[in-house]
């Protein structure tokens, strides 16, 4: 019988964005889990803190520009499991959108993930059977106010994996996106900030089970990228204390 | 950056407010148009128009249009 231990012996798998809050729940998840890690981020303490507390490798990296894509590409060997973690959440009514949080949510959020899987795949960095995670948000099937740019490029996501699950399935790839609903995490601590403590309260109620933990979002993507779930592609998995069913 | 554009600029931010009704003075939190929309297009137009991030809080902490350009200003 496998133990939790062994349930990703001998698999190397990619976390982008191991520094989040989100990214370093799933890559403490998956290390117990026995994962071979390879973390990368851009906030280099982060890094080496997080690194040095799992014992694995990182690449410290600043997916925003095209060379810290090859960077990291060429750092990997053949994976078995690549997460998506990364990204940044600008609130802004669209009225008083910056150019550059436009730019940053597109990038970072949706072109990056895409580029990165183009170019695992074309140097053969993907094991047959690998699993890819790529982290939306339940703000991809719900308009809230100050979300425009994060909602869109998050929908844009979701859209590119269903269309890379028909591609890589013939190797036995499968590749979904997780939907998570408000976690405690930096960002969302962010996104208080610029919220009111009324709007905050209000919009908590729309959570059936309450906010979540960033180990509610490990254990999915633990699944996700395990052979529990061999036969499940394509999809966004809603992990959102019910805040999807309203 | 003056006391008069931070005015305008709220007025613009904050719809449904009749261009030229508020002052300095005006004690925006007790605005019929101030709501949980009103705070986060606030805080984004300081943000866009004037580079500074100010806090939800700082929206609660503050009384009048004057209190907050003081805010602004740092």
């Amino acid at each position: 019988m496998m133990t939790t231990a062994a349930k990703f012996e001998n698999q190397q798998i990619l976390v982008v964005g191991a520094t989040g809050g989100l990214g370093a729940s799933i890559a403490r998840q998956l290390q117990e889990e026995g994962a071979r890690l390879i973390l990368a981020g851009r906030d280099t303490e982060k890094l080496s803190a997080l690194v040095k507390d799992l014992e694995c490798d990182s690449v410290a990296v600043d997916l925003a520009n095209a060379e810290g894509r090859v960077q990291l590409v060429d750092a990997v060997d053949a994976l078995d499991g690549f997460v998506y973690a990364a990204g940044v959440a600008p609130i802004a009514p669209v009225r008083y959108l910056k150019d550059a949080d436009v730019d940053s949510c597109l990038n970072l959020n949706a072109a990056a993930p895409w580029l990165l899987v183009r170019d695992l795949l074309k140097k053969k960095k993907l094991n047959s059977g690998a699993s890819i995670v790529c982290l939306s948000s339940v703000a991809a099937g719900r308009g809230t106010a100050g979300y425009s740019a994060y909602s869109a490029s998050k929908a844009a996501l979701e859209a590119f994996v269903r269309c890379l699950a028909l591609e890589i399935a013939p190797k036995g790839m499968r590749a979904n996106c997780i939907a998570p609903g408000m976690i405690e995490t930096d960002m969302t601590e962010a996104a208080a900030e610029r919220i009111s403590d009324e709007a905050l309260a209000e919009h908590l109620k729309a959570y059936p089970l309450g906010v979540g933990k960033p180990s509610d979002v490990a254990e999915a993507t633990s699944f996700l990228l395990s052979e529990a779930s061999r036969w499940v592609t394509g999809i966004t998995l809603s992990v959102d204390g019910g805040y999807s069913i309203h | 950056m003056s006391l008069e554009k931070f005015v305008e600029d709220f007025e613009e931010a904050v719809e449904d407010v009749e261009p030229g009704s508020l002052t300095a003075l005006t004690k925006y939190r007790e605005l019929e148009a101030w709501d949980s929309l009103a705070v986060l297009t606030v805080i984004a137009m300081v943000d866009a128009e004037y580079d500074v991030r100010l806090k939800a809080e700082m929206l609660k902490a503050n009384n009048t249009l004057e209190a907050l350009y003081a805010q602004v200003c740092g």
